[in-house]
């Protein structure tokens, strides 16, 4: 059920043929963990912050760098030194009052992933590293929560929507350890690619459209081309493959 | 068979700027093997080791993972192999 304030607040969205009121009410029964509060995660956290999702928790163990304020869009001048999720929920709960969001300054681990994630709906990735997001895609698959992957690299990025146990995971294509590096990138690549994974979570809690599963997209800013490619399941794959359930 | 390879982004250094290379062969493999002899900058762009994709390597054939065993699918006169480069910045 609304209130009359949420009414006035959401009213654009409600418009939306598709979403409607009981679209809005949905998105305030939902929670959502955002993996990640830099690049990617900023425009997350500010749009799903903004469409009135009940309970945002984003987990991040960094503090603001000046290097960051490039794209982290959530992270100001006055931020530098601040834990980011400090940041981040002080301009999020400024942006939609209305909105309760958990800051968890904790990194990432195999041990801690399950309760970070728990009581969740959708899990977004906005990391910065491989083998953190592959952290967070097992356990999505074994918590059947839904996984909302993001990256980013210079102008380019991809997205990917996981349903675990119907569609092909992050880890389906899995081939070994890929090195890690200082990647280069301009703000308005993850803002792309984070309007996109918002969108997918948006579109999952209210449950209209046709998500990004099974597909991979890629962004290519310089050419401002969208490219589409079919990912197939796995059966072998250690994470969502017959062999993951034997273990 | 006669096949589009689709060049990514990064590496593009090794093939004049081309987006857009022609190779021949009738499978993935052999299709590289010739995108190789064409722009030998590939070799180390694309491969670990002879026969083994370098990790963050993936190939795409008519806009469908050819993963697993991505050389030795077989391809037809006028397929597009796309070659992506993953990323994992945030």
């Amino acid at each position: 059920m609304l209130t009359p304030s949420e009414r006035e607040r959401y009213d654009r969205q409600i418009l939306i043929r598709e979403f409607g009121q009981e679209g809005q009410g949905k998105l305030k029964r939902s929670r959502v963990v955002i993996a990640g509060a830099g690049g990617l995660g900023s425009p997350i956290a500010l749009y799903l912050t903004a469409a009135g999702i009940g309970m945002i928790r984003v987990v991040d163990h960094d503090r603001v760098a000046l290097s960051n304020l490039n794209r982290q869009v959530l992270h100001w001048e006055e931020d530098v030194g601040r834990k980011k999720v400090d940041s981040a929920r002080a301009k999020l709960r400024n942006l939609n009052s209305m909105v309760e969001i958990q800051a968890i300054a904790e990194t990432i681990t195999e041990q801690n992933v399950s309760e970070l994630v728990d009581g969740c709906d959708a899990i977004v990735d906005a990391m910065d590293n491989l083998p953190t997001r592959y952290v967070l895609n097992r356990c999505a698959i074994e918590k059947k929560i839904p996984f909302f992957h993001g990256a980013v690299n210079g102008f380019e990025g991809r997205a990917m929507t996981v349903l675990p146990g119907e569609t092909a995971c992050l880890r389906c294509m899995y081939r070994g350890l890929v090195p890690q590096e200082k990647f280069p990138v301009i703000g308005v690549a993850p803002a792309v690619i984070g309007s996109i994974q918002a969108t997918e979570v948006i579109k999952y809690l209210v449950g209209i459209g046709k998500l990004l599963t099974n597909r991979l997209l890629i962004y290519d800013g310089l050419k401002v081309t969208f490219s589409e490619f079919r990912l197939n399941k796995n059966p072998n794959c250690d994470h969502c493959g017959s062999s993951a359930e034997k273990e | 068979m006669a096949v589009k390879v689709h060049i990514h982004t990064t590496h593009r250094q090794f093939t004049n700027g081309l987006e857009l290379v022609g190779a021949e062969g009738n499978t993935v493999g052999e299709c590289l093997s010739h995108l190789i002899k064409q722009f030998p900058g590939m070799d180390k762009a694309l491969f670990a080791k002879k026969d083994k994709l370098l990790n963050n390597v993936e190939v795409y054939l008519n806009h469908t993972s050819a993963y697993p065993d991505e050389l030795l699918k077989p391809v037809k006169d006028g397929d597009d192999i796309h070659l992506v480069v993953m990323l994992t910045g945030g």
